[in-house]
């Protein structure tokens, strides 16, 4: 029953506690600088624009062919390059447009996405306005809404003449919503 | 019988009992190799399944999300730098559990199985690694796999049942990628990862193999040893960290291309190996397979054969010295094979431009992306490349400065510009110029105009260059240009679109796309250089050639007028 006994298992008691800790505290800092890396890593594209799409306006064609009073008429919009991560794919239909000259000198661009739920709107000539083929929301030929469950009218692009050539810039808005913001 | 079978299987620790907690003769440094194995593995897993949040398994596709990943995603090269030198711990690392094991004679009674499972994880991994090579489907692991493969299939009678069970069909494709990667990512961890338990479960029942024979004391497991694992695991992984860091992780070579020769080297832990089958001439596909299936036989087989109690080295001569000539054969090859490569400038010189290349086709992903058609067109989308490689094919043995057989001018970067164009009128029959052509000693060739006022030369040069349509025109100068136009080379000229002059070709727009690629489909025109009789070497083009590729051709001509030679080197993928 000596002291020296109690100290000695004391001491080794300190010293496991010390080790514990010491094993924790390597192994803690290993594992961090592994997963580290590999986290931000699999972060990396949460911070990126991954797949980009053009935002320069894109040549429709000439401005010549939309007359005055003629019905609208759609047309694919169709972007050069798409980057999708490391792909490029080259001439990739974004989706259409329909097109017409209101004024001899104005010319009106409607997303043919519906505002809804993004099926293709269509002209319909027989009622003489635009009609979605999923949910029959109707909109006039100026793109404002008529009837059904569209929350608001068709989208205008930004249309610019060049050169006599028609202009569009594509942008997509968020669906289902009043506010039109761009997606 | 039974009951043997039972006693076999307590004693060795596979049925009954748990882990001690306590490490019989205390912890130590020397037991620490199969835990630092243990963490690699982990490490790996870690960083494979990051990777694999990138990586698309498709011929078309692999290669340019492994440059993604390589090049653009934010430290994409330390994981994957770490992933694949990863793999060469593990390597190193089993080599010295290995060695370590036999030395101690630690594989003796009631260890076998554990030093059998230990020999099938080493060949797993192995085989690990290479499913893990081929994946990038660059020019490296594309050709290292097609020789690995070429191995396995000179194997008689089910050699080549095995290619196409390997490959996935009778070529290298999309189903081949599909099939290692399932290897990679799916079979084998599942495999490695039950065998590694069953190791790890056995030697811990088990306990380490006591370091000498007298009685000692026992020392926890927690926090002794582990103490001492986690340090060794530390040691390990800064050093391959700082490996990684300072290689900036590991290379790309350019994309997989069947026709493009590479030199393909294995993992230079298959180095010795590689050497070997060069050594065995035509033995060398025998070797490649029987050498490591007797190396593995006898390492299994070294239980049953050293069966004594004794561990003690020096009383082991003959295993201990068995060993040893294998890892010095083993390294003997791998030195050798790399001083081979050294000594030869050939191969630096090959191994330079796959580099050069493989810059390039990086460079090119990062700036315009892989096109869908694959990896391989990303050379495609430098600017010119198409151009470039019609005229390497079409017109250089006749244009090119340095073609021993050049027949008509010389084509380089600034063709068409003020100076060449002030060149050409001084001395249109000089070498440089019309001098080998035939044209050159009649007498309808183009006099010299050495006399002409250098202040009118100027002009001329400028009206001239002005049909091209470059936007940079001096319009003062070019006026005056057509006075003297009108003295010196309206007799011979004309300068209307479409015109022939009256008794030399015409220059309406010379210098233009669309001038080009007139004179490139039919130079022999009456426009061109047929406005009285043919006088022209060059071939029609306007059969040989599609329109898309007389044009590209008339673009680079546009293009080359204001490129540099250093524009033009920085073309040439090859």
């Amino acid at each position: 029953m000596g002291t020296s006994d109690t100290v000695g298992v004391m001491a080794d008691e300190d010293r496991r506690k010390f080790l514990r800790a010491a094993t924790r505290a390597i192994g803690g800092g290993v594992g961090l600088v592994v997963a580290g890396p590999a986290l931000t890593l699999l972060a990396d594209p949460a911070t990126k624009m991954t797949v980009t799409t053009p935002t320069a306006p894109l040549d429709l064609g000439l401005a010549e062919q939309f007359r005055v009073g003629a019905e609208p008429r759609k047309v694919d919009v169709i972007a050069p390059v798409v980057k999708d991560a490391w792909l490029a794919s080259r001439n990739v239909m974004l989706g259409a447009a329909w097109i017409q000259r209101t004024a001899p000198d104005k010319i009106v661009a409607l997303s043919a996405v519906c505002p809804h739920l993004g099926c293709a709107v269509n002209w319909d000539p027989s009622a003489g306005n635009f009609a979605c083929s999923c949910h029959d929301s109707r909109f006039n030929a100026a793109g404002d809404k008529l009837s059904g469950p569209a929350e608001r009218g068709m989208d205008e692009l930004p249309l610019q003449v060049v050169d006599g050539r028609l202009q569009l810039t594509w942008i997509r808005y968020k669906l289902g919503q009043t506010v039109r913001e761009p997606a | 019988m039974k009951a043997s079978v039972r006693d076999y299987l307590r004693e060795r620790g596979i049925s009954g009992g748990r882990a001690p907690s306590m490490i019989a003769g205390g912890a130590s440094f020397a037991y620490v190799f199969g835990a630092v194995l243990l963490f690699l593995l982990l490490m790996e897993a870690v960083t494979g399944a990051a990777l694999a949040a990138f990586y698309a398994p498709s011929s078309t596709d692999a290669w340019g999300s492994v440059a993604y990943l390589q090049d653009q995603a934010s430290l994409g090269w330390l994981v994957r730098g770490i992933h694949f030198q990863g793999a060469s711990a593990i390597v190193i690392v089993t080599g010295i559990h290995l060695v370590q094991t036999a030395l101690y004679g630690a594989y003796k009674k009631p260890r076998e199985v554990v030093w059998w499972l230990g020999i099938l994880l080493m060949m797993l991994t192995l085989a690990w690694a290479m499913t893990g090579f081929v994946l990038r489907w660059d020019q490296a692991g594309y050709w290292a796999n097609k020789a690995e493969i070429g191995i396995a299939a000179g194997m008689p009678l089910i050699g080549n049942a095995i290619k196409k069970l390997a490959i996935g069909g009778n070529d290298y494709g999309n189903l081949t990628l599909t099939r290692f990667y399932m290897l990679h990512v799916t079979i084998l961890p599942a495999v490695v990862g039950g065998v590694t338990a069953g190791h790890v479960m056995l030697s811990r029942k088990l306990g380490p193999t006591p370091l000498g024979d007298g009685e000692q004391v026992s020392r926890p497991r927690w926090p002794d040893q582990t103490l001492r694992n986690t340090i060794a695991i530390a040691v390990v992984f800064t050093i391959l960290l700082a490996y990684v860091i300072s290689r900036h992780g590991v290379d790309l070579a350019a994309p997989a291309d069947p026709v493009q020769a590479y030199d393909a080297r294995p993992q230079w832990y298959f180095r010795w190996l590689f050497e070997l089958r060069e050594l065995s001439g035509s033995a060398k596909q025998l070797v490649a397979f029987a050498v490591p299936a007797i190396i593995g036989g006898a390492l299994v087989a070294l239980p049953l054969v050293d069966r004594e109690p004794v561990r003690d080295p020096r009383r082991r001569v003959l295993y201990v010295g068995g060993l040893a000539g294998l890892l010095a054969l083993v390294c003997g090859l791998t030195i050798a094979s790399f001083a081979s490569d050294a000594g030869s400038d050939e191969l630096a010189k090959r191994e330079a431009k796959a580099s050069e290349r493989a810059a390039l086709a990086r460079k090119l992903a990062r700036e315009n992306g892989v096109p869908a058609t694959g990896a391989g067109d990303v050379f495609w989308t430098a600017p010119m490349a198409r151009a470039r490689a019609l005229y390497e094919s079409r017109c250089k043995s006749c244009h090119d400065a340095e073609s021993k057989d050049r027949k008509g001018p010389i084509i380089a970067a600034g063709h068409g510009n003020r100076a060449w164009l002030k060149a050409f009128i001084k001395n249109p029959s000089g070498d440089e110029n019309w001098g080998r052509t035939r044209l050159a000693k009649t007498n309808a060739c183009m006099k010299p105009f050495q006399q002409l006022d250098p202040v009118d030369l100027d002009n001329l040069v400028e009206l001239i260059y002005s049909e091209s349509g470059e936007s940079d025109v001096v319009e003062d100068k070019r006026k005056r240009g057509i006075d003297v136009f009108e003295h010196a080379s309206i007799d011979c000229h004309s300068r209307e679109e479409g015109m022939p002059g009256p008794a030399a070709p015409g220059l309406g727009g010379v210098g233009s796309r669309a001038y080009y690629l007139s004179f490139i489909s039919n130079p022999k025109s009456a426009l061109h250089m047929g406005h009285d009789k043919d006088r022209s070497q060059m071939p029609r083009f306007d059969k040989e050639l599609t329109l898309a590729e007389r044009d590209a051709l008339a673009e680079y001509l546009v293009w080359l007028r204001k490129a540099t030679p250093e524009d033009l080197a920085a073309l040439d993928p090859y």
